[in-house]
């Protein structure tokens, strides 16, 4: 294993990182990487640069028995700031991020990115949560037999996944999100007077609850359609704050947010194929594979 | 400590000493792998010699960033790449006394002590085998054992596909993440909007982390790395000081490899397990 060396050419010094940080300015500010980094892609796709990818050996064998080749990882972000609207700081923020990952894809000439990741970050040592980094990254594949793509299809499964979506006639086109957050104002309390020895419902924070759900539900549909005919939305993710009266609202209330994500596919159910499914002994062991979980971290 | 083999201390010469190697057949073994893990190592045509370790206890220098600055804290990245490095040369160490092919099940691990912020303990374990049948085209690098943090399952898999495993190979880089002045945080309020330094920033750290790991695969002359995985981390450093550490399995192509048998053509299965 090599010494540490100093940081890449790009960064030698002050003056490096300052050159560096003026290349990413122009770059974000334009909807394109720096110079360096269209180069690294570029060394990668022509090969004097090692091939990435997220994917286990498991994955390799997708390289040989279905013609899915890794190029690179590929990522994108966007820090965040929500003065107004969560629901729309979190749809923005993460179509951004997509929209990047997707252009380093295009660059490498990906015909898709698999195994797409998504993580949020908040600033460490900081408690500020009105903003925050969205995150992506996958490994760019490219297709056998197909020609460069300058829009690859985004989808949140394996390679391996990938390949067996493609040969039941189902095509990933893209990751479809739905966001909602809202408030509840409960003047009587959660359980009010006697009520505290009952066996009940709360039915307030019932509806309010399921009311955010559905409207995120709402926006996933919108989203999926606007991207195919189907979303496989295998993310979700709800929080329900209490929040102590205070000077300025003298009632208990409560925060709901939702979301939910998934990968819009394009299919016709009337020519789905048929698999027979056989019932093996696995001798894996669960957690030790490198098997990436696409839910980490989502939130 | 010292960096070649003969510099082994010796109760370590003598654990080794006791473990089975490629020369001494009737020794036993030790290892951390499952059942599962230690059958397809054996169906890989492996077998396990012992646990290997390496750890270094390492002090990290000062560096101060510019309150309002995007910059790398270079001091900062190279502890954490040179204190890694001396784990993983000491566990290889201990691979190449037992005369291994190379370690697998690589676990490398950073713990912060309680005691001082400073001072951080880096550990690198893993399970150093052999091929059974002597085969010599299974070395890492310069001759060295191979290194994976792949678990037996996927080395068989590996194998399998037509690649054999390199080196462990990684990237790491600690950044600091500009403050936003005043002025900017009072524009904005109230509105929904991109914050860029901070974007920019983190672009830059993940970009430096994978260049470094990339450029590490390609001086074990690596034709691509597996399993990749990106770690984030604060370590508990002052505020807007991250870690971006990239690591994987440098792999190379197997010249002789069959073409991939007909039986490993990925089917629909459920498994029936407990």
């Amino acid at each position: 294993m090599p010494l540490f060396r100093p940081p890449g050419s790009s960064n030698n010094g002050d003056g490096g990182s300052i050159a560096r940080q003026a290349a990413w300015n122009e770059a974000l500010a334009h909807s394109t990487v720096p110079g360096f980094v269209k180069d690294r892609l570029a060394q990668t796709v022509a090969g004097t640069r090692p091939w990435v990818t997220t994917a286990g050996p498991a994955g390799l064998l997708a390289q040989r028995s279905h013609g899915i080749r890794p190029l690179g990882l590929v990522s994108g972000n966007c820090w965040f700031h929500f003065g107004y609207s969560w629901t729309r700081g979190h749809y923005e923020g993460w179509h951004t991020a997509i929209d990047r990952l997707r252009l380093e894809a295009a660059l490498m000439g990906a015909n898709a990115v698999v195994d797409v990741t998504m993580r949020v970050r908040r600033m460490p040592g900081t408690e500020n949560e009105s903003h925050m980094d969205y995150a992506v990254m996958g490994t760019a594949v490219r297709l056998e037999g197909l020609p460069e793509s300058a829009n690859p299809a985004l989808a949140t499964v394996s390679a391996l996944e990938f390949a067996r979506l493609l040969e039941a006639g189902i095509v990933p086109v893209g990751i479809a999100i739905g966001a909602h957050y809202d408030w509840l104002a409960l003047p009587g309390g959660v359980t009010p007077g006697a009520a505290t020895f009952w066996n009940q419902e709360i039915t307030p924070l019932s509806t309010f609850l399921t009311q955010v759900r559905r409207r995120a539900l709402q926006e996933l549909r919108d989203d999926g359609t606007r991207l195919g005919s189907g979303v496989l939305a295998h993310t979700q993710h709800t929080e329900l704050y209490a929040i102590e009266p205070d000077e300025n609202n003298p009632y208990p209330r409560f925060l709901a947010r939702y979301i939910a994500i998934g990968t819009a596919i394009l299919h016709d159910s009337r020519s789905r194929r048929q698999f027979g499914v056989r019932p093996v002994m696995s001798v894996s062991d669960s957690g030790r594979l490198g098997v990436t979980d696409t839910t980490r971290e989502v939130l | 400590m010292s960096e070649t083999v003969e510099g082994l201390p010796q109760h370590a010469r003598e654990r080794l000493q006791g473990l089975r190697d490629t020369s001494r057949r009737g020794g036993i073994f030790t290892s951390d792998f499952s059942v599962n893990e230690f059958l397809m190592v054996g169906e890989a045509g492996f077998e396990p010699l012992g646990l290997v370790v390496g750890s270094c206890i390492y002090h990290t220098g000062i560096q101060y960033a510019g309150w309002a600055r995007n910059q790398e804290m270079a001091v900062l990245s190279q502890a954490m790449y040179e204190a890694r490095e001396l784990a993983m040369t000491r566990m290889e160490q201990e691979a190449q006394s037992l005369s291994a092919d190379g370690v697998v099940g690589v676990r490398l691990e950073v713990k912060r002590m309680d005691w001082d912020k400073d001072i951080l303990e880096f550990l690198a374990i893993g399970t150093a085998i052999a091929h059974a049948k002597g085969h010599p085209g299974f070395k890492g690098p310069a001759g060295k054992p191979f290194t994976s943090d792949l678990s037996g399952q996927d080395l068989w898999m590996l194998l399998q596909s037509g690649y054999r495993p390199l080196a462990l190979v990684m990237g790491s880089c600690v950044y600091h993440v500009a403050h936003q002045g005043m002025f900017q945080s009072l524009g904005n309020v109230g509105r929904n909007v991109e914050m860029p330094l901070f974007t920019q920033a983190l672009y830059d750290a993940r970009e430096l982390a994978m260049e470094r790991m990339q450029q590490e695969a390609k001086e074990a002359g690596a034709e691509g790395v597996v399993a990749m995985q990106l770690h984030e981390g604060s370590h508990n450093w002052q505020p807007h000081v991250i870690e971006f550490f990239a690591i994987g399995t440098a792999v190379k192509p197997i010249e002789d490899a069959a073409i991939i048998p007909e039986r490993l053509v990925p089917q629909i299965v459920i498994p029936v397990n407990d």
